[in-house]
């Protein structure tokens, strides 16, 4: 089947700095929004530029991320010639083994792309927050007669160390790359998005492979340059958010409750599977009850709503007793809230019991002793499967893991900062 | 081979649903936010562990269609799964509309001879409720029954159902079809086992006759000529066959009593203005004791009501006591009360519609809308500051601009 632009969606990201959120889960399957998963965004932004084969490489923890992506039907990538392919690391064949880097889990899945001899190909990443047409990146790119195109945008200068930083000259050409630069020269910083035209990547990967080449940032791109290929920078200035750590998570689901934040999911068709788990097909629509007070928050289908929701974002099937409180969090599926609870900037994962009567988000701000200011905003995270037994009280900055029953030690009260 | 092929009755209009059942069957109108009326029935097959069903459809079935789909959204697809819709057709010799339920099966004996089943289960596809079919089944078996009917109690004095006199063993000794001065309170749920052979015999015998309902033609003629049971069923059923009854059952949802987490009801998610590709409910205005679905979005009031998906509920706007469907939009300060809506209706500024004049009975319908609820019709637009009274229909795509329609009118 031959096609004019495949795209490989590379889904494999630990997420470390997402902490317990990624534990048991790959980044791109995190949940998000009440009722999509992080990786819906780029799934979503290939269906509708209309670029209908896709690779998706995974490693980390993929099961939840395959179940989720299926057949790709819920993005109309199922049919005689459109289709979405799970790529994990693999055995047998000449080159395989476990994927050391971005560039060398596309290196080992060469066939996949030489199936459809396309003429580009996109590559993504699956944990942005974004909505983009990459018809326009590819129109940028044949335009400019480009060997490779490289997505930008502008950063605070002081987030460079986390990226790829490019310089441009005026006709839009890339002129110096630096990988996580102490030092950046510039500020326009590489998204994760590139164009290449297949027979300059499938070159590049060969021979950085042999020098033991296995990332596009550290290896690829600079290679190219070195070579002095035609590689260009397409400038984006939507809206755009890496979610890497705990606080830029929850500020971009924050922004679903701002009208003035760019993030407008209404406007940017995004799909996700429905199907999964039955996580909305089996369940009525959100009840409201008669006592309960919701303001500005998203309700997904199957809750049930009897105390107050402020400023939160709720996912299926979520229980939020009468007199509990839940203020500026983000609730997973099937999550228990039982009376008089009360929740401040907490992110819980799904099926946690929250007893009645605790406290989340209470007393001071120390930061997270084992994040440090990667969890210093106040911001509480309990794991999946948790159960916080009644009245118990817990500070902010903490991090409760996966599957704790709280209920089985005589703990009342866990300070700020604590890790558990 | 299967053991049981399920059969499913879901031509039927209703008129008096009046414009809910203008352009659909009954089995098509959507009720509780996300569902359709069929998805109750459905959802009982694949529940009871029937694998084939065949669904019998004559008055615009596309809506029926397109939501049932290849039926993968109750589970009946796979090698042995099917559902198949069965809508008439021309043969050789028999060529016509189905002239009524027994000769819609009638007509479509050949479908269940494929697979050869030892018995067919009938249903309904219009009533509300939630029924392990498999309990019938294992009664009818136990009993050596050539013919189960379901029966249920119900305070309604209509001349809608069939009665039933139930004896202890189970035997239906009388069976009255829509009697002036009913002999018992049980009523047929319209859910019936046969065992095939004496099924198709019955069928036959009935085509020589020229009615052919399976109440009043067949199962009224059974008691004392072979084995007929009546199975009793004593949990929550509605009919909702009047726009009375309907909006009660709306209420009654809402009140607790048909708890849908527990019923586990599929419906169809993605076709037409389904749930798919929606966000969650948005709120931001206030909402009290009412169903919100994904889509929504409420800056106004919402009290005491049902919101199907993609509601738009503007700021100052009050819906109470309603069921609104799929896609209105009800602008600023607009107040609705006691309304049933329909689809990608919308609703202009300060329009009032429903607040007064609940005793005023309609004229054209006295019977049939008296008790305060106003009803609009599918795509229905109502002009910003228009005024109108209790127990008026709207009927479908109509463009309202008077500045006001007075209790009881009908707008055609």
């Amino acid at each position: 089947m031959k096609k004019e632009i495949i795209a490989l969606l590379l889904a494999g990201g630990v997420g470390s700095r997402l902490s317990i959120l990624a534990k048991l889960r790959a980044k791109p399957a995190i949940p998000f929004g009440g009722i999509y998963r992080i990786i819906d965004f780029t799934m979503s932004n290939i269906a509708n530029s209309k670029v209908d084969v896709v690779g998706v490489l995974t490693q980390y923890k993929p099961l939840s991320l395959m179940e989720h992506i299926d057949n790709g039907r819920p993005w109309d990538l199922f049919g005689k010639t459109r289709l979405v392919e799970i790529l994990p690391p693999k055995t047998g064949e000449e080159i395989s083994d476990w994927y050391k880097g971005t560039s060398d889990a596309v290196y080992q899945n060469i066939g996949f792309i030489e199936d459809f001899s396309p003429e580009m190909v996109l590559i993504v990443s699956g944990d942005h927050i974004y909505y983009m047409d990459y018809n326009a990146l590819r129109r940028y790119h044949k335009n400019k007669k480009a060997d490779a195109t490289i997505g930008l945008i502008r950063i605070p200068e002081e987030q460079a160390h986390h990226f790829g930083i490019a310089d441009i000259d005026r006709n839009g050409r890339i002129t110096d790359w630096q990988e996580k630069p102490k030092k950046p020269k510039s500020n326009l910083a590489s998204m994760g998005i590139y164009i290449f035209n297949t027979e300059i990547l499938k070159t590049a990967l060969r021979e950085s492979a042999q020098k033991g080449g296995v990332d596009f940032a550290k290896d690829i791109i600079p290679l190219l340059l070195k070579k002095r290929k035609r590689i260009f920078g397409y400038k984006f200035t939507d809206y755009w958010r890496d979610v890497g750590t705990i606080d830029a998570y929850w500020d971009c689901n924050m922004d679903l409750l701002k009208t003035d934040s760019g993030l407008h999911i209404e406007n940017w068709n995004i799909r996700t599977n429905l199907f999964i788990h039955g996580e909305v097909g089996l369940r009525p629509s959100a009840y409201v009850g008669k006592n309960a007070r919701v303001k500005n928050s998203l309700t997904s289908s199957g809750c049930i709503i009897e105390g107050t929701v402020e400023n939160s974002i709720i996912s299926p099937g979520v229980i939020v007793d009468k007199g509990a409180r839940v203020i500026d969090s983000i609730i997973f599926h099937n999550t228990v809230i039982k009376t008089n609870a009360f929740l401040s900037k907490v992110i819980i994962d799904k099926n946690v019991r929250i007893g009645a009567g605790v406290k989340i988000g209470a007393g001071n701000s120390k930061p997270n002793k084992t994040l440090g200011m990667n969890l210093s905003t106040g911001i509480t995270v309990i794991g999946k499967n948790a159960i916080i037994p009644d009245r118990m009280i817990i500070g902010k900055n903490c991090i409760i893991s996966s599957g704790i029953a709280l209920n089985k030690y005589r703990l009342k009260k866990i300070n700020s900062g604590l890790t558990l | 081979m299967n053991e049981i092929v399920g059969m499913i009755l879901a031509g039927g209009r209703v008129d008096e649903l009046l414009t809910l059942t203008e352009k659909r069957p009954k089995a098509a109108v959507p009720i509780f936010g996300i569902y359709r009326f069929i998805d109750f029935v459905l959802s009982n097959m694949m529940r009871s562990r029937i694998d084939n069903i065949g669904v019998l459809s004559q008055f615009r079935p596309y809506s029926l269609m397109r939501h049932i789909g290849t039926g993968e959204h109750w589970d009946f697809i796979g090698r042995k799964r099917g559902i198949r819709m069965l809508p008439p057709y021309k043969g050789l010799k028999e060529s016509d509309w189905y002239r009524g339920t027994a000769d819609a099966v009638y007509q479509n004996i050949s479908y269940i001879e494929e697979f050869k089943p030892q018995y067919v289960i009938i249903a309904a596809a219009d009533h509300i409720y939630q029924m392990d079919y498999q309990n019938v089944f294992e009664f009818h078996k136990k009993k050596r029954a050539d013919v189960t009917v379901c029966f249920t109690r119900s305070k309604i004095k209509k001349p809608w159902f069939g009665y039933g006199i139930i004896e202890k063993n189970g035997r239906l000794v009388t069976y009255q079809e829509k009697p002036e001065k009913p002999l018992s309170d049980w009523i047929s749920m319209t859910i019936y086992i046969f065992r095939t052979d004496i099924l198709f015999d019955l069928l036959k015998e009935n085509t020589q006759t020229d009615s052919h309902e399976f109440g009043r033609d067949i199962i009224s003629q059974l008691p004392g000529q072979c084995a007929i049971y009546g199975y009793k069923f004593c949990d929550y059923w509605s009919y909702a066959r009047t726009i009375d009854l309907y909006y009660e059952t709306n209420m009654e949802f809402l009140k607790g009593k048909i708890n849908l987490n527990t019923w586990q009801v599929c419906t169809n998610l993605i076709e037409g203005c389904a749930l798919r590709d929606r966000l969650p409910a948005r709120i931001e205005g206030n909402a009290t004791n009412s169903y919100i679905s994904d889509g929504c979005i409420v800056k106004g009031t919402v009290v005491n009501s049902i919101l199907s998906p993609g509601i738009i509920v503007e700021k100052g706007a009050a819906v109470i006591d309603s069921v609104i469907f799929h896609n209105t939009v009800i602008k600023g300060n607009a107040r609705l009360k006691r309304v049933i809506c329909d689809k990608i209706c919308e609703i202009g500024e300060n329009a009032e519609i429903g607040t007064y004049g609940a005793k005023t009975p309609s004229i054209e319908f006295k019977n049939l809308l008296n008790t305060g609820i106003t009803i609009l019709g599918k795509e229905t637009k109502i002009a910003p500051g228009v005024k109108i009274g209790a127990n008026t229909v709207v009927y479908s795509g109509i463009h309202v601009i008077d500045k006001e329609i007075k209790p009881g009118s009908t707008i055609r």
